[in-house]
């Protein structure tokens, strides 16, 4: 027998993906927010990596891990810490001294100083990094101190030895204190909430009567954090929003938009490229941007399931140096870790890139990610900024659309329009003024042949065909609301054909006012509207409108009849339709700084709108000013009549039918059950 | 003369050195090395009477603990049914009574000391039951009182024994017939022999829970003070329990030192209709993945001793069962087959959804038939080795003696790719909907085309949203297309054009699923036992989506469904594409009762595909086992498991299973399936490499029922799946045709698969790891997998 050996190295340089966490092992769907702020699945951002069952914790409160992998575990339930060596994947050491009582927070400096938070021993135990004890901060002497609780649950030490606590039920904000444990304040507070009910109080009760409530407290926070950059980070529950802040070092809060997140955040943790980390003790990790946010957001809230990646209870959270989170279930006993995927890192790496102003590289990241998830908002914003920062706003502005970034993509046409009207400019107003020439020579060259011209004959002739002269009328209405309204008085003008033509018309201007704007200021998409709300909203107001006012001009000697009613609104209308579809025309070629330009052409044509609308009331009805008045509140509070028993009969209509249904399922269910 | 030649493929790269010097500390989603090996001692079995010897066995019976035991002739191997040990008050009267210290010492059996009287009963039984009484009670057949049982040889036969069990406690009689293979058991309990009025209170069997057990902790006597004291734990057999989670599972026996909820695995997965509730959510955790097969086993030592076990009847109604050491507080690693035979379920009397807790009236009508097959060795003799590999080949063996399973003719070439395109799909509109368009015909061409001039030929492709109304809105029959798609003779001509190169493209449909805006749910859906319809939600995952409200079809009408399919399609296409039906088992209800069984569902949908499968091709989406016989491929076959905490290692047992007899594909690799570390797992499982793509991105599709398929577009894609292709072809097309024999891991890290045909043997290496592995005399780089073929000559 003989053996010969054939090698073929096939070394593809192709296959250089990054190794990270792969592949259908995802045990919880990851979340991002899209365009419209909804929570909604993307790829996965983190993969369950391993699950360490061994360690025999009792209710584990806290982790932290330093720079060299080992995992240090506040282990509550056993007085200990426990050091977890995660490279090697065995226990190094177990810290335990005897003054532990219920060991629930620790920290660790860069120094390999470990601080333990004992709200038992009501203490913060400082040792060196052989685990040597230092010292133990007691509570402070501070006289100001002295009516406080002092049971430190979580701790935090900055560059300069100052220890931030959070302690148990102290609502006034995070302890801090110095190097020898002086007490030097509270470092931050949250702000004190009040119900709607506790609100009302303050505007209504009486000095006397405030005193005898209970003081409104702020919310406690649950965790703190300092990162290596030495800004302190803080996390509260029983909020959804800003219940993440990052601190200044005067306490402030740096996050100028509202962060988003879950309701019960327990812990915080920053890595060395400003990516926030926090838990959410029912089971979520939410991932932030430096600027607070939102990136993702995984876990689920399914605890009765022994799987890898789902918690009972998260109550802290660490990441180590390659990015992997390491996380406590706290009622299991579990240390769990979480890869991130190639997906995770790529966008992290865009937006550290986009950070540092390297848009081009950003740009290439991004558009991974891209790859990965065509429907990202963050990829699809990144890419925007990118380009926009390389001032190639064509290809910025696509992008800025689908991430649904008004405000950016607003700039990007900003600069876009600009270059337009540069370019064409010039011969846009030559074109414009030979235009004027052009017709000012035409209208003598007529004039001198006593001519008129074609299309003005045949335009002349249109109007006087009888419905399209009563349509047009309505134009004639809000420039001479008086005289033109007189008319419809006497029936000279005006028609019921004519004015069932303008709502049918008005009718496809709100239409496309409401749907059809340009990408800036349409905030409602399509898909999102509620056409029935729309259609029936049009022409219930109207409907309502000439029926509540033939009402209240016929018990109130008006003179205008149903007809006339029914064309008031049809008359008066023009204005604000005009204005519709002037803002409709205007919104494809506006910016937002130019927002207010409609906003005063809506409110030209409302105000107008209403104008036109009392003159026509006094004019149809023959009524004094007084009247009128009179007659338009009337004709309100009737349509609010109006509108409340129409409801009724739509719910008891809905209840009817509901009714009906079930008879009808009953029938099936006893005849083909 | 014979010559050898060795082929040597490095499918990938040198990473940084600075990766190298770490250590692999495996997770639960690697397989790690061989238990260690196992102790080999024959217990005595002088309790036991001898029932009958075969050539590979000798069979014994222990008549007061309702215990068989099986010694293996060939390794003298014992297994026992049951855990074999004494009631603790039996044991210490027996003491008391024993009059010499000798006596005393014979008498003193160890106590357990994580059993009351009831669990130990069940440990040593043959079968338990569980009732239902307000709350669940468990009776084993050899409990301490208010049981009898006795054995008896079946008259004409010296195999087969019927085990009649009295439950006087709750006047239940059932007959257990136990038949003794040649080196096996097999258990078959008639639904008619189950009798009394305590059918009532009856919801399920357990049949031998403690076989393969390990663990225990016992109090010792200790003769010098006359008194149990010495309390210690029991020999615990290292070994694991494979259960079919995902691809196939291992739960190593361990000594946990928290307590672990139990694997349970619901055979085909749950029936929707006998759920607690009528109507189900989806959440934001992924549900844990389903048994397509019947199977389970249970191996000692490092390939030693093992049996594997499996349903040949009532597998619709199993769960197979593993509870972890300190599951229940117990100190026992075991793993049973438990039969369902009826379900408490909330009973809803009115619209608002007030009602009650309740239970069928009839037990579920079905046999059970339960066959364990014992393993020994290593397969060195020809036969399945005693570990997972082997269980698998016995498994496959039985499924292949069914006709279950056909070996394909020897095959060679290319490994194929599968090309799924998502066509379409629905999205809210001003008015009604919009059928949001994302590839056309002409577009599937012109993608087809480039990737057969990427130089990939052996590839087939199936076609998602092709109906006029999408999945989401189209009935599954319906044969209305869209023009912008394309009409039915633009398809007509994509796949006869294809079809003369080789490319198989097929119409792909989900036929389980329906929301009432697609039809109507009289006579179409099926019906909870509470008489509702069943109704899943999945608002919280397609927020957007038109529709979020579902209900099920009935099997028998989703089986009519695909025929109309098949019968419009079988014209021009050479394969259907299947799934919802394929792997969504469900019975149907109304106020008389059951008016469809499991039995009846499987038999509907397996009807179907037969016939089907004898003019077309059937692609099905995961199959389960009653459908593999019409399956040609096997699509998103599951390459991982649930991943439950007490899961030790991740094995490719439904790929060994199927090995040679169809195609299996992966999940997508668009959806974080394509880093190296999954390369290197397709080529470990052997699994082809399958994308879903499309012409247009498919942001377009937020809003519609796909948008969890994030990253469809071609344009992104075509490199990846060149270079995904050819890696895993490379390793894989080398052994085509061969037989998967077994599967080694010499170290945390590295796999060995072993294969061989007629003439060769061939192993793939494969390389986990972030370091150069010498493994068998060769250099495998990190990260890559290495094809080592001898050829005889």
């Amino acid at each position: 027998m003989r053996t010969r050996a054939r090698i073929l190295l096939l070394l593809l340089a192709v296959l250089l993906l990054p190794v990270t966490a792969s592949a259908n092992k995802a045990t919880s769907y990851t979340y991002t927010l899209d365009q419209k702020y909804r929570f909604v699945r993307t790829q996965d951002a983190y993969l369950p990596d391993k699950t360490i069952t061994t360690l025999g914790l009792s209710k584990p409160a806290d982790l932290f891990i330093d720079e060299s992998g080992t995992l240090y575990i506040a282990d509550s339930g056993n007085r200990r810490v426990l050091l977890y060596d995660t490279a090697r994947g065995q226990v190094k050491n177990e810290l335990s001294h005897p003054g532990f009582s219920s060991p629930t927070g620790i920290y660790v400096t860069r120094e390999g100083q470990l601080y333990v938070a004992d709200p038992g021993a009501r203490k913060v135990f400082q040792f060196d990094a052989s685990q040597a004890l230092i010292r133990e901060y007691d509570k402070p002497a501070s006289p100001v101190f002295s009516d406080i609780r002092y049971e430190p649950m979580k701790v935090a030490v900055d560059a300069g030895g100052n220890l931030y606590i959070v302690g148990e039920g102290v609502y006034h904000g995070v302890i801090q204190l110095g190097k020898e444990g002086e007490f030097l304040g509270y470092f931050t507070v949250n702000q004190t909430r009040l119900t709607f009910s506790q609100a009302l109080q303050r505007l209504i009760f009486t000095r006397e009567q405030l005193t005898n409530l209970v003081d409104s407290v702020p919310i406690t926070f649950s965790n703190v954090f300092v990162d290596p950059a030495g800004i302190t980070y803080t996390t509260t529950m029983s909020i959804r929003y800003n219940a993440l802040k990052k601190h200044r070092t005067d306490g402030a809060n740096m996050f100028i938009d509202r962060v988003i997140s879950t309701e019960a955040l327990s812990d915080v943790w920053v890595d060395a490229r400003g990516i926030i980390y926090a838990a959410d003790q029912s089971g979520y990790i939410l991932i932030y941007s430096p600027a607070g946010e939102l990136i993702f957001n995984f876990g689920s809230n399914v605890s009765n399931l022994d799987v890898a990646g789902l918690f009972s209870r998260l109550p802290a959270l660490a990441v180590d140096k390659q990015g992997i989170i390491w996380a406590l279930d706290s009622e299991k006993g579990y240390v769990q870790s979480f890869a991130p995927t190639d997906y995770a890192n790529t966008v992290y790496d865009a937006m550290g890139l986009y950070e540092k102003g390297e848009y081009q590289a950003s740009l290439l990241q991004w558009n991974r990610v891209l790859r990965l998830n065509q429907m990202s908002v963050l990829a699809h914003n990144g890419i925007a900024k990118a380009h926009f920062h390389n001032e190639d706003y064509e290809q910025s502005i696509g992008h800025f659309r689908v991430a649904g970034n008004r405000a950016m993509y607003s700039e990007a046409f900003w600069e876009l329009r600009n270059t337009f009207i540069q370019r064409w400019l010039p011969p846009f107003a030559m074109g414009a003024v030979a235009l004027v020439i052009f017709n000012f020579f035409l209208k003598r060259y007529y004039k001198k042949r006593g001519m008129r011209s074609l299309s003005n004959r045949a335009w002349r002739a249109l109007c006087k065909t009888p419905v399209i002269k009563d349509v047009l009328f309505a134009f004639v209405t809000p420039r001479h609301p008086v005289d033109a309204f007189y008319e419809v008085r006497r029936k000279r003008e005006g028609s019921v054909l004519g004015a069932t033509i303008l709502y049918g018309l008005y009718f496809v201007i709100f239409m496309l006012y409401q749907t059809s704007k340009g990408f800036i200021y349409q905030f409602v998409q399509v898909e999102d509207m509620d056409i029935t709300a729309l259609v029936t909203g049009y022409f219930l107001l109207i409907g309502l409108f000439i029926l509540c006012n033939y009402l209240v001009t016929s018990i109130n000697d008006g003179d205008g009849d149903l007809a006339q009613c029914y064309m008031i609104p049809a008359y008066s209308l023009m204005p604000v339709m005009g204005a519709f579809l002037l803002i409709l025309g205007l919104s494809y070629t506006l910016t937002y700084s130019e927002s207010f330009i409609l906003s005063i052409i809506l409110l030209a044509g409302v105000v107008w709108t209403l104008i036109t609308l009392f003159l026509a009331l006094q004019n149809v009805h023959d009524y004094s000013f007084r009247e009128t008045i009179r007659c338009a509140i009337l004709t309100l509070v009737f349509m609010i009549i109006a509108v409340i028993i129409v409801l009724i009969v739509l719910i008891m209509g809905e209840q009817l039918l509901e009714f009906l249904r079930t008879i009808y399922e009953e029938v099936l269910r006893n005849i083909y059950a | 003369m014979r010559k050898i030649i060795v082929f040597l493929l490095l499918l990938l790269l040198l990473f940084s050195a600075a990766g190298m010097e770490e250590v692999y500390v495996p997770t639960q989603r690697d397989t790690k090395p061989a238990p260690a090996l196992a102790k080999m001692e024959q217990p005595s079995l002088d309790a036991y009477t001898l029932l009958y010897e075969t050539n590979s066995a000798v069979y014994y019976w222990r008549e007061d603990r309702d215990i068989l035991a099986v010694l293996d002739k060939a390794n003298g191997y014992v297994w026992k049914t049951g855990a074999d040990i004494g009631f603790s008050k039996q044991i210490k009267d027996a003491v008391k009574q024993a009059k010499t210290d000798e006596e005393k010492l014979i008498a003193a059996e160890p106590i357990e000391k994580s059993m009351n009287a009831t669990y130990i009963g069940v440990a040593n039984s043959l079968i338990t039951i569980e009732y239902r009484d307000g709350k669940i009670f468990y009776l084993g057949s050899a409990a301490e009182k208010n049981v009898d049982s006795t054995l008896q040889a079946v008259p004409g036969t010296d195999n087969q024994f019927v085990l009649a069990v009295d439950f006087k406690e709750i006047d239940l009689q059932l007959k257990v017939y136990v038949t003794l293979l040649e080196k096996g058991l097999q258990y078959e309990v008639p639904i008619a022999d189950i009798t009394g009025s305590g059918k009532s209170v009856f919801t399920a069997l357990w049949i031998t829970p403690f076989l393969g057990a390990s663990g225990g902790e016992a109090e010792f006597y200790d003769p010098a003070t006359g008194d149990y004291g010495d309390t210690r734990a029991k020999y615990a057999v290292p070994g694991y329990a494979l259960v079919p989670d995902g691809s196939g599972t291992l739960i190593r026996f361990q000594d946990n030192t928290v307590p672990f909820m139990e694997y349970i695995g619901d055979v085909f997965g749950p029936d929707l209709s006998t759920e607690t509730y009528f109507s189900t959510r989806e959440t934001d955790a992924l549900a844990t993945k389903n048994p397509t097969m019947p199977v389970f086993g249970i191996a000692h030592g490092n390939q030693q001793a093992a049996f594997v076990a499996y349903a040949e009847q009532g597998a619709e109604y199993l769960d197979i069962i593993m509870r972890p050491e300190e599951n229940l507080r117990l100190k026992y690693n075991f793993c049973y087959p438990r039969f369902e035979y009826n379900v408490e379920f909330y009973k809803v009397y009115n619209r608002k959804g007030s009602g009650y807790f309740t239970k069928a009236e009839d037990l579920f009508q079905y046999d059970v038939k339960m066959t364990y097959l014992f393993l020994h060795g290593d397969g060195s003799d020809g036969s399945p080795s005693a570990d997972y590999s082997g269980m698998a080949q016995a498994y496959r063996n039985h499924l292949i003696e069914k006709g279950v399973l056909t070996k394909l003719p020897n095959q060679e070439g290319d490994l194929p790719l599968r090309l799924d395109f998502i066509l379409s799909d629905m999205k809210k509109s001003l008015i009604g909907h919009e059928q949001v368009i994302t590839t056309t015909v002409g577009d599937v061409r012109e993608i087809l085309d480039e990737v057969i001039n990427l130089g990939i030929t052996n590839i087939n492709a199936g076609l998602i949203g092709w109906q006029a109304g999408a999945e989401t809105l189209a009935r599954p029959d319906s044969w209305r297309f869209h023009s912008k798609i394309g009409r039915e003779q633009d398809f007509k001509e994509l796949f006869e054009h294809f079809a003369a190169q080789g490319v198989d493209i097929s119409l792909a449909r989900e036929y389980a699923t329906i929301n009432p805006r697609m039809t109507a749910y009289l006579g179409t859906a099926a019906k909870h036992i509470n008489t509702w319809y069943n109704s899943n939600n999945r608002e919280e995952l397609f927020p957007a989506a038109p529709v979020t409200d579902f209900a099920f079809a009935l099997p028998t009408v989703a089986a009519d469904w695909l025929r109309e399919i098949a019968r419009r399609a079988a014209p021009f296409s050479q394969s259907l594409t299947i799934s919802g039906i394929s792997n969504l088992l469900l019975s149907s209800y109304d106020r008389q009762g059951v008016t469809l069984t499991l039995g009846q569902s499987m038999a509907a949908y397996r009807e179907a595909m037969q016939t089907l499968s004898e003019q077309l091709r059937l692609n099905l989406e995961a199959p389960n086992v009653y459908m593999w016989q019409a399956t040609t491929r096997f699509l998103q076959a599951p390459v991982g498991s649930s991943q439950y905490v007490f899961e030790t290692d991740e094995v490719p047992f439904l790929q060994m299973v199927l090995r040679g007899t169809m195609e299996v594909y992966g999940p997508y690799s668009n959806f974080s399936f394509y880093t190296q570390e999954d390369i290197l797992r397709m080529i470990d499982y052997n699994v082809s490499p399958a994308f879903i793509l499309s012409k247009q991105p498919a942001h377009l599709l937020s809003e519609t029922l796909s948008s969890g398929l994030y990253s469809t577009e071609f344009e992104q894609y075509r490199d990846l799946i060149t270079r995904i292709y050819k890696q895993v072809n490379g390793a894989l097309s080398q052994v085509q045709g061969f037989e998967w024999l077994a599967r080694k891991v010499p170290a945390n890290g590295i796999v060995v698969n072993e294969y061989k045909n007629d003439t060769d043997t061939a192993r793939i290496v494969i390389n986990y790891t972030m370091q150069t592995q010498q493994v068998e005399g060769q250099t495998i780089p990190p990260q890559s997998a290495v094809v080592i073929r001898e050829v005889s000559e």
